[in-house]
């Protein structure tokens, strides 16, 4: 096979792929549009001594999410920590925080992880329009955490798995 | 050939960032450093009792439960001293607080003799935590006290640095 002919049916390949591309990515990228928005940015829990308050309970957290054309399949939102709460030299395991939410369903109260997502909402089909639900955070108070300004970062992920 | 296996890659890549979104948002919470000392009595007495036959007097009540609660830097020290503000006083007459002695127990307390002029150790722990144990006074009973209903304030410290 020449030089030449190799060239032009690497070209016709080529442009079939980029055919079935087109065709392909409408039906699914068209019909999938997920939104998701998380109010505030910030979990703030109060400073309160394990006496009065064993559990720290932060302001409510606004998380807004819209499924459009997703069909029956079913939709996912989760929460995941990136690690462990951390201050410096100390830590809080992120299993100290837990977490309750409204409306259930299709939100769900759940335990934080850092090695696994965690589901805080799913259901089936669409959410149009945007479905708002609010997740109240919690963190387990103790006299044995030491001393400390702690953070974490949350990862919100809202899918069609 | 390679161009268009670019623009498949592309596309392919196009769906599946469509199928998930995600949002972050911060866990924070800032623990200072606190600490609370309960006792179980606020107040102890010493009965009267025959030197000969008693020349050291229990207190009543005889334990005196002390709970410690800390939240330090990490490593930090913790630390309980007791110290009498002033001589056992009874009207004009006073004796001294050395009289009274302690005995405890629980990991990191401490023995020691009431003072006026400097506190006394009570207790010393490393970190964060709530520790618990009980103390025990006593009176060293003489003839020669003078008679009389004799009484002082002790001051528990916690501390710190």
């Amino acid at each position: 096979m020449s030089a030449r002919r190799r060239t032009r049916r690497g070209l016709r390949i080529g442009r079939l792929l980029l055919i079935l591309g087109l065709l392909a990515a409408p039906a699914v990228a068209g019909a999938q549009q997920l939104e998701l928005t998380i109010s505030p940015l910030t979990v703030t829990f109060p400073t309160t001594d394990p006496d009065t308050a064993p559990v720290l309970i932060a302001a409510p957290v606004t998380v807004q999410c819209r499924v459009r054309a997703n069909g029956n399949r079913s939709w996912l939102l989760t929460v995941q920590a990136s690690g462990d709460l951390v201050a410096s030299q100390s830590q809080i395991p992120a299993s100290a925080v837990t977490w309750e939410a409204t409306p259930a369903p299709p939100f769900r109260a759940g335990t934080m992880s850092s090695t696994q997502p965690q589901t805080l909402a799913s259901g089936t089909g669409n959410v149009n329009p945007a479905m708002t639900g609010t997740v109240t955070f919690r963190l387990t108070n103790s006299w044995t955490y030491d001393a400390g300004t702690y953070l974490q970062t949350l990862t919100f992920t809202l899918s069609t798995p | 050939m390679r161009i268009a296996l670019v623009s498949s890659a592309v596309i392919l890549l196009a769906v599946v960032a469509i199928e998930a979104q995600r949002g972050t948002a911060v866990l924070l919470v800032n623990l200072p450093a606190q600490a609370r000392i309960s006792l179980s009595a606020t107040s102890v007495t010493f009965p009267d009792a025959d030197p000969t036959t008693t020349p050291l007097v229990a207190s009543v009540p005889v334990d005196i439960t002390i709970s410690v609660r800390a939240r330090v830097q990490p490593n930090g020290q913790v630390t309980l001293t007791v110290q009498s503000t002033d001589d056992l006083r009874s009207g004009v007459t006073v004796l001294p607080p050395s009289l009274i002695t302690w005995t405890v127990t629980g990991s990191g307390f401490a023995g020691g003799i009431l003072s006026r002029s400097a506190p006394q150790l009570v207790g010393r722990w490393t970190g964060s935590g709530v520790r618990i144990g009980t103390q025990n006074y006593r009176f060293e009973n003489r003839w020669t006290h003078p008679t009389g209903i004799y009484s002082a304030t002790l001051v528990y410290t916690l501390a710190s640095p």
